[in-house]
């Protein structure tokens, strides 16, 4: 009795106790609802065995159905532009922002600061706003590319099928850009300075010295802004909802607002748990480089 | 220690004798009630005025979002937590009729003094109808209509009193009406990837004879050419697709269209924004004499049928029911009843649009009633879309839907 006392207090069974915890936290707050998600996009679910965990079980009919909708293969590719559009476009507008505030000119701090503002705003409002840019009749968007005379007519940035997606992309770079400054500005930060004093030395110019250091000591970084990026993009839902409604012709539909509209408009929830499974092993997917990439921090 | 046992005892002492003083009017039959009405609309105030009648049965009251009515309700009703009484957006009505979720009201019904099948809209009574027996009350209803701007009507050399009557009376007018020198689109209205969508263009495709289960006949494929034409010459702004009723007829209002499809709720900030003469008419057809049709919106009233108070239930809708001879004035909203003249308001120009709403009214009818609503509309809102950005022809857009709709059974 005594052994075991003392090893919780000190000792193994501290540590697996330590662990336990948020293990079963874990397990309570995602895993069962992960596993519940997978399991009903197995089943046939409706209003009636909404409450109920045994329904009628339906293999991969959820699953068949849903790629021969003739929609699925352009929502799919949506998603894939609409993650691979957003964090490039947000990764570079985001370092570019951190060098240049790296160079540490009076009030840059407070600049950066204020620059968060925009990734606290709600979802919701940033859509609205951008709706309002991007009007096709009396946008502002439109109204700047016209007076500085980059284009004649109108573009309906909403409603045009070649543009939907874009707009939405657009808005979304602008509400994630000062995250990824802020985040990789800290990766920037904590480079020593003796690297540089050594490299400039040795004859190193600014652009070597920006490949040969700042990357390479940026790897883990980098690779932790990606995977976050992946994830907040795929969850990014309240700009579609706010922009475009996924329309016109689902050309800027993409999964998790596809997700949505089944379960919650459709009431279909067996194939919204479908696309919901999809989107979850994309997810595994940047969740495995994510670790991967800050592996080395904590090696030291 | 003794005192405060002794406070303790005095103080359970009160407790139950206050419960016991409680429980004496614990007869009272509660009953809860869900809807999504705010404060200043009726169901809240409707409920405050019945429970001031202090006859036995108590409302409680839990206000819902909008876009949590039917998840709310689907999941309360799967888990046995239903509400006794809940409002319900129209179209979704059959989705829970069909699996018996709300209770069979037709025997109550016939025996009721207060609510009495002729005194409805024929579109609203269908919407409460499941398999020919009634599952619940029309709350209030709305429908959708022409508005038309005087001012510019003149100024295009158009008689302001004659509006548009027919499908080709309308595109001939918008063509006249637009002016891109001067920002001014012919129409406007709302083709959105939503409800709404659906809601806009059914009533086109019932004028030409179609309904939900035809939507690709021939009257439906004409209707759905003529919005497309609407948006291929410029017409309507391309921003159509994705702009809702409100925000379309708010460009109306800014004098940046010159006619707007949409409904009666529009007419209170339509009297302060827009500064011009306007009118209003019935939606155009597409021939002289052709048959007419609109829109259906609005809740309808409905009981659980999982109530252990139907009896109860039902004298608070029929409480309700006698409130609508006051429902336009006191809360601004269309009571679903034939019986009933909509009383002067003392503005002639809003009694005049809401003469035209009541009118159009008789012809509106109800979206289904199908338990795949959700799922027709979508079909629906796809092949608009698909034929209004040019991806697909008309008839080959509503080819799709029809198989579509076939397969979901509806």
């Amino acid at each position: 009795m005594k052994r075991v006392f003392s090893s919780i207090t000190d000792g193994r069974g501290f540590d697996l106790v330590l662990v336990g915890v948020p293990f079963t936290f874990l397990l309570a707050l995602s895993g069962l609802p992960l596993l519940y998600n997978i399991l009903m996009s197995f089943q046939e679910v409706d209003m009636f065995s909404l409450g109920s965990v045994i329904r009628p079980f339906v293999g991969f009919k959820n699953y068949v159905d849903l790629f021969t909708q003739p929609e699925t293969m352009s929502i799919l590719r949506n998603t894939i532009v609409f993650v691979v559009g957003s964090i490039t476009g947000q990764f570079l507008v985001g370092f570019a922002l951190a060098l240049f505030f790296w160079i540490n000119f009076p009030g840059a701090s407070w600049l950066r600061g204020l620059f968060l503002v925009s990734w606290v705003m709600p979802g919701l409002v940033v859509g609205a706003i951008w709706n309002w840019i991007l009007s096709g009749d009396f946008g502002v968007l439109n109204f700047l590319l016209q007076q500085t005379g980059l284009m004649s007519g109108n573009i309906f940035w909403r409603s045009d099928p070649n543009f939907s997606l874009w707009a939405v992309i657009l808005a979304n770079i602008w509400l994630g850009t000062s995250f990824n400054m802020i985040l990789l500005a800290t990766g920037l930060a904590a480079i020593p300075a003796d690297l540089y004093e050594a490299a400039e030395m040795d004859g190193a110019n600014a652009w070597q010295r920006f490949w040969t250091i700042t990357l390479p000591m940026m790897r883990s970084t980098i690779g932790a802004i990606i995977a976050l990026g992946l994830i907040f993009t795929l969850q990014q839902f309240d700009l579609f909802a706010a922009i475009t409604d996924g329309g016109p012709n689902n050309s800027s539909n993409v999964a998790q607002y596809w997700a949505w509209d089944l379960s919650f408009r459709q009431y279909d929830f067996g194939k919204g748990a479908t696309i919901s499974v999809i989107m979850t092993v994309f997810v595994m997917f940047a969740a495995t480089v994510y670790v991967r990439s800050t592996r080395h921090e904590v090696r030291g | 220690m003794g005192i405060r046992r002794t406070m303790i005892s005095i103080a359970l002492a009160l407790a139950s004798a206050s419960f016991a003083g409680m429980s004496a009017r614990a007869e009272d039959v509660k009953l809860v009630l869900w809807s999504l009405d705010r404060d200043i609309q009726p169901a809240p105030n409707l409920i405050k005025e019945f429970n001031a009648q202090k006859n036995g049965i108590q409302i409680e009251y839990r206000q819902l979002q909008f876009d949590d009515v039917v998840s709310e309700a689907m999941r309360a009703y799967s888990t046995g937590k239903a509400p006794d009484i809940i409002t319900i957006d129209n179209p979704n009505h059959a989705m829970f009729a069909s699996r018996k979720a709300f209770l069979d009201l037709t025997d109550m019904i016939r025996q009721s003094k207060v609510i009495k099948p002729e005194n409805y809209f024929p579109g609203p009574l269908k919407s409460v109808t499941w398999d020919e027996k009634y599952y619940g009350v029309p709350k209030a209803t709305n429908t959708i209509a022409l508005y038309y701007n005087k001012d510019l009507f003149k100024a295009a050399g158009l008689d302001p009193e004659k509006p548009p009557q027919t499908w080709a009376e309308l595109l001939a007018t918008a063509k006249k009406l637009t002016n891109p020198s001067k920002n001014i689109y012919g129409l406007t209205f709302s083709a959105k990837a939503n409800e709404e969508g659906t809601f806009q263009f059914l009533p086109w495709a019932q004028m030409g004879g179609a309904t939900y289960k035809t939507i690709n006949s021939e009257g439906a494929v004409k209707a759905l050419t003529v919005w497309k034409q609407m948006l291929d010459e410029k017409l309507a702004s391309p921003d159509t697709l994705t702009r809702s009723q409100w925000d379309s007829t708010a460009t109306f209002n800014a004098g940046n269209a010159a006619m707007a499809i949409s409904g009666p709720w529009e007419i209170d900030r339509m009297l302060s924004d827009a500064k011009f003469q306007w009118g209003t008419a019935l939606l155009p057809v597409p021939s002289e004499g052709a048959q007419r049709s609109s829109a259906m919106g609005d809740f309808n009233w409905a009981i659980f049928s999982s109530t252990k108070h139907p009896k109860e239930a039902f004298k608070a809708l029929e409480f309700f029911a006698s409130k609508d001879v006051t429902m336009y004035k006191d809360f601004g909203q269309l009571p679903a009843r034939s019986d009933l003249p909509v009383p002067p308001t003392g503005n002639a120009l809003k009694d005049s649009a809401l003469a035209t709403f009541v009118d159009q009214l008789k012809y509106a009818q109800p979206r289904g009633p199908s338990p795949e609503w959700p799922k027709i509309s979508k079909a629906v809102q796809d092949a608009i879309q698909a034929a209004l950005t040019g991806q697909m022809e008309p008839k080959a857009a509503l080819d799709q839907a029809a198989a579509k709709i076939k397969s979901i059974g509806g």
